[in-house]
């Protein structure tokens, strides 16, 4: 019943809001893990999700920037807005021609003030009840995201990160050497932007990485030495080759791979690609 | 035999300044983004095109982070762009607690210009459009 007055309360502010700014086109709001909260009536929810799922690479790595505070895209026709409001992202669409002053005081006096007073009438915390309500936790939480190249998400790429399979214990049923093979972490997959790499002496079946990642990997493994590496392209090919560290400095500490062009022509690949990367172990 | 030739010399003579003029443009792109990399606050940029990208970041260590936002934040805008009539994107800002991101999209390049949080954008966008 709280959630059903928050949202009415909300749903009836957003509303509002558009009639005072009739260049608002659309408002909702949605929570930092993705939950759509309540928006306009002029919103449908499927477009609420495909909001939140185009902002899905950028929450995922926020951290980086410090946390997400605000998104601005500015077209010809339109902007879309994205602000953190008392623990809430606030989206607007306006139009063109909209007064941003004019909107910006509506939508940052008027938003915070209606949550502070639901907060003081119901104190309980914002959840929606839609079954429509896109929770995300899963999604953003435990499955990398590739945005670079969007056809790459192929489920042989969607790989876990390692610290989320490494406690997972072998089954009593299982043999021997299975056990054996599950008492290993998963292989950590890292991504990489291409490289070239030329010479005479360079062998051309032999990829180069990070002193620094490899030692990551052989630190996993309990010091045994990563020989092989099996690389992945976002387009679903994968090739597995030998791999040794990156000789030359500049090259260091910049998340590269050095590439033959044997290799590159391979995978079809260039020079300024992402790939993937997981060390080989057997 | 002749009719080959001249096919040839057609062909070349189409291709050749499109190249070139692709190659300049790129170019001024990349002198005016090592020009904005000077100015304060600015902390490295990514230029991706089709077949080449130029990365240059203060901090190497979030190169992906920031390769992963600069590209989300692009492709963002495209979907958005779609799906509320947005029209030509502009530019795209995504501001964090320590740093902001100005990504546009100028011909066929992709480029996310990263910053101090307090460092105006408006002089780097009239420097780039």
């Amino acid at each position: 019943m709280d959630n059903e007055v928050y949202t009415f309360a909300l749903k009836n502010a957003l509303n509002e809001i558009r009639n005072v700014c009739p260049d608002i086109t659309n408002t909702f709001m949605f929570r930092e893990d993705g939950e759509i909260i309540v928006g306009d009536e002029n919103t449908p929810e499927k477009t609420m999700v495909h909001v939140v799922d185009a902002f899905d690479g950028i929450f995922e790595k926020a951290d980086a920037i410090g946390g997400v505070e605000c998104i601005t895209i500015e077209g010809s026709n339109g902007k879309v807005n994205v602000s953190w409001l008392n623990d809430l992202y606030f989206v607007t669409v306006t139009s063109r021609k909209a007064d941003m002053n004019h909107v910006n005081t509506v939508t940052r006096v008027l938003i915070p003030t209606v949550l502070r007073l639901l907060e003081k009438i119901c104190p309980t915390p914002l959840k929606s009840k839609s079954p429509l309500t896109k929770t995300k936790q899963t999604k953003t939480k435990h499955q990398p995201k590739i945005p670079m190249v969007k056809e790459l998400e192929k489920p042989e790429l969607m790989e876990e990160p390692v610290e989320e399979t490494v406690m997972e214990e072998p089954k009593e049923t299982v043999e021997a050497e299975t056990k054996h093979e599950q008492l290993l972490p998963e292989p950590p997959v890292n991504q990489f932007i291409v490289e070239n790499i030329g010479g005479l002496l360079v062998p051309s079946d032999t990829v180069r990485i990070d002193t620094e990642i490899l030692s990551q990997w052989e630190e996993l493994y309990e010091g045994r030495e990563i020989e092989e590496v099996e690389i992945g392209t976002f387009y679903g090919k994968t090739m597995r080759c030998k791999v040794k560290t990156i000789k030359d400095s500049k090259y260091e500490e910049k998340g590269i791979i050095q590439i033959p062009e044997k290799i590159q022509l391979a995978l079809e690949i260039k020079k300024g690609e992402l790939v993937r990367a997981k060390p080989i172990i057997e | 035999m002749v009719k080959k030739k001249r096919g040839f010399q057609e062909v070349a003579a189409a291709a050749e300044p499109v190249t070139v003029e692709e190659n300049i443009s790129l170019n001024n792109l990349r002198a005016n983004l090592d020009e904005i990399k000077t100015y304060d606050g600015v902390i490295g940029y990514i230029l991706r095109n089709s077949t080449s990208a130029a990365i240059e970041l203060k901090d190497s260590t979030k190169l992906i982070d920031y390769a992963i936002i600069s590209s989300s934040a692009l492709d963002a805008s495209e979907e958005l762009s779609k799906l509320f009539d947005l029209g030509a994107v502009k530019d795209i800002i995504v501001e964090g607690k320590g740093v902001k991101v100005l990504s546009l999209i100028v011909g066929e390049n992709r480029i996310s210009i990263f910053l101090e949080k307090d460092t105006d954008c408006e002089k780097i966008l009239k420097k780039l459009h």
